[in-house]
């Protein structure tokens, strides 16, 4: 700082014209630039040419950034779902091209939720033998069997995955790690290059008419959900165990009274997390379900979008049917958040 | 573990007799058996992944092998055991020659345009891969900051992961189509319209994967950040090192092992695409030949598979997949190569 008073009270003293001159100003402009600069970086607390930096500012400054730009991820993955919901309730196409955050239209004549009707309807007629006394219900017939898919085998493939868990963390038998790496190796095998030997004997032994091939298989429980399972096993204590084994508690006894009460984050986060991949699977319904009476709901969904993909006028209707197949996963993941982030979070950084 | 073992009573008649009277025979046979006995229900608590794993999958990739090697037509052989009977009358490998010989004008079978065009695709579509984990590397990063609501961010971000991918590609379609709420944002069609080339209907497709897959990825990196040793940190920060070089000579290593398994796990998945761009673009006129220029661009490799099982051509479907399963097996190989590489430096 005194150096450049001293540097300005002598610049006018030095008369050398012109060049002198110029010199004097951009020396005193850069100058002035840098405690500009300086000041301005260290109100934001970084010392730059000399100042002094201030922890508590820097922070407030990246928390700033920070939260600016999370604001703007946060409101990329959310609006598209406001965006689907607005769109669900306009009134006709036209109103759903131009849906920014609420339908300038909504179909008020029949009704807000006018085309949730509309989409149900447009299913019943699309699959017209799917009757129950008379009456179409391939919609919620969808729905029933969309249940069944995620409910009978999640249930049982994650209680047979949780008993693999158990002998792969806390037993010590022969080939152990050989049938671990055994399954483990099963991951790599893509479902694409498998699904057509698959469907083949299931259409053989009769159950791809009756839904039957997706719900079997899964009731073997799935390796991905043992190792996590497994991750989460690993820290728990065994003396726990080996105390029940003390007190004369067969394996059995210690799996179902000891293993399950205490696995139970792990096994509710990977019950969930199972149920929505069932819930949402697609390609495994589209190459084994042969009958319209047997099709989950993703696929009346992607029925409805093709049937009417090229009448746009049913737009409408197609969102709000994507919306009812979205809503109860939503709806679980608002209630299960925690314990499925949670799992997820505790197991992935054990890897 | 023996020493374990040996203090496990299965019965208290058996523990007054070891404790008693039992000779040291006896003792040694009361470890075996409960050793016999760890053994046996241990292989019960596998017994259904492990009979799940051989029959679903396993024995089903040795039939399609198989499979792959025969003529099964499903629109002209009835059953399944007439398909299976016979191999291919032109030779075992007559589709694994088919899918690489060029396509001739007189009789010459052949479908590798289709191949590779496919194949192309679903590579082009991995670009969502690195793309999608720098940006999930990001807002770990930002997450992982002391801030508040970072739990709330986190929620956030995972919603699209969690939804379906149906309704999120018929969103997608009305949301990137023609008059769509982008288009008319960016003013550029995506799908259909003016200027809508199959790359940027590819583009869509990256963009609804990533902004999909964002969210799993960032709770890996998140958990992965959280688990890095804080000392290290503390030590290079007395040591004079900035921010940046203690993100990448301290961070980024011990977030390697996630950074991996994302990785694999990403290619295997992604390979496989194929619900986003059925929905999308509405089904594909895949199988074979029949597919127009148009069109063909942008069917994934799986959806090719799919195309040819829907037109009953069995065997030809199953050889094609039996080639999806060893490149993804080769490029896992390839992965591991690189990592086991990387351990030696």
């Amino acid at each position: 700082m005194t150096s450049e008073k001293v540097m300005q009270k002598a610049s006018p003293e030095n008369k050398n014209g012109f060049t002198a001159a110029m010199k004097n100003f951009f020396r005193r402009f850069a100058a002035g630039c840098r405690t500009a600069l300086r000041v301005f970086c260290g109100w934001f607390g970084f010392g730059v040419f000399g100042g002094f930096s201030n922890k508590r500012r820097k922070k407030v400054f990246f928390d700033v950034i920070t939260y600016t730009l999370l604001v703007i991820g946060g409101i990329t993955m959310i609006y598209p779902f406001w965006w689907m919901f607005a769109a669900s309730l306009s009134a006709d196409y036209q109103t759903l091209l131009n849906v920014k955050f609420w339908p300038e239209n909504v179909s008020t004549q029949f009704g807000l939720f006018y085309h949730y009707g509309n989409a149900i309807d447009l299913l019943n007629a699309t699959w017209q033998t799917v009757t129950i006394g008379g009456t179409a219900y391939a919609f919620w017939r969808s729905v029933i069997n969309t249940l069944l898919y995620s409910l009978v085998p999640v249930t049982i493939g994650v209680m047979t995955s949780a008993a693999a868990a158990f002998a792969f963390a806390k037993l010590d038998f022969k080939g152990k790690n050989f049938v671990f790496f055994y399954c483990l190796a099963a991951i790599m095998v893509p479902f694409p290059s498998i699904m057509i030997a698959q469907f083949c004997v299931y259409s053989a032994i009769g159950w791809t008419d009756n839904g039957l091939a997706l719900i079997i298989p899964g009731c073997f429980g799935a390796i991905l959900t043992a190792f996590f399972i497994r991750q989460y096993l690993y820290g728990l204590p065994t003396s726990i165990l080996e105390a029940a084994r003390i007190d004369g508690a067969g394996y059995w006894r210690q799996f179902t009274s000891f293993v399950i009460p205490l696995a139970k984050p792990a096994i509710m986060a990977q019950f969930i997390l199972s149920f929505m991949g069932s819930w949402n699977n697609y390609l495994a319904p589209q190459v084994f379900i042969t009958e319209d009476m047997w099709k989950p709901l993703t696929l009346a969904i992607g029925q409805l979008d093709t049937s009417y993909g090229s009448d746009r006028t049913n737009a409408p209707a197609v969102m709000a049917a994507s919306v009812l197949a979205l809503l109860p996963i939503l709806v679980l993941f608002a209630i299960f958040q925690k314990t499925i982030i949670g799992s997820i979070m505790l197991t992935g950084s054990k890897e | 573990m023996d020493n374990r073992n040996v203090s496990l009573p299965q019965d208290a008649a058996a523990v007054q007799a070891t404790e008693f009277a039992a000779p040291p025979v006896a003792r040694k046979k009361r470890i075996n058996r409960a050793k016999l006995q760890e053994n046996i229900w241990g292989w019960i608590f596998v017994s259904a992944l492990f009979i799940g794993t051989t029959v679903f999958t396993y024995v089903a990739l040795v039939l399609s092998v198989w499979i792959s090697l025969t003529n099964y037509d499903a629109f002209i052989m009835t059953t399944f055991w007439e398909g299976l009977g016979t191999l291919h009358p032109e030779g075992a490998f007559y589709w694994y020659k088919f899918m690489f010989s060029a396509e001739g004008p007189f009789g010459v079978a052949g479908e590798s345009a289709d191949f590779w065009g496919t194949l192309g695709t679903t590579c082009f579509y991995l670009i969502g891969i690195p793309i999608g984990m720098v940006l999930s590397l990001g807002i770990a990063v930002l997450m992982t900051r002391d801030i508040k609501g970072s739990g709330v961010f986190r929620v956030i971000y995972y919603i699209p992961t969690v939804a379906s991918t149906v309704s999120i590609a018929i969103m997608w379609t009305n949301l990137f189509g023609s008059n769509g709420f982008i288009t008319q944002l960016l003013g550029v069609n995506f799908i259909t319209g003016e200027g809508a080339t199959y790359w940027t209907q590819r583009w869509c497709i990256i963009i609804l994967t990533v902004w999909k897959g964002l969210g799993g990825t960032v709770v890996l990196f998140v958990a992965g950040l959280n688990g890095v040793n804080a000392s290290y940190h503390e030590a290079a920060e007395i040591d004079g090192a900035n921010a940046w070089q203690i993100f990448w000579r301290i961070t980024m290593p011990q977030l390697y092992p996630t950074i991996f398994y994302v990785l694999v796990t990403s290619v295997i998945g992604g390979m496989q695409i194929f619900a986003e761009p059925d929905l999308v673009f509405n089904g594909y006129p895949v199988a074979g030949n029949q597919a127009t220029n148009g069109t063909r661009f942008n069917t994934p490799f799986v959806g090719f598979i799919y195309g040819n099982f829907e037109q009953g051509e069995w065997a030809h479907a199953s050889a094609l997949g039996i080639v999806l399963a060893v490149i993804i097996f080769l490029l896992t190989l390839i992965q591991f190569g690189l990592d086991s590489r990387r351990e030696k430096i």
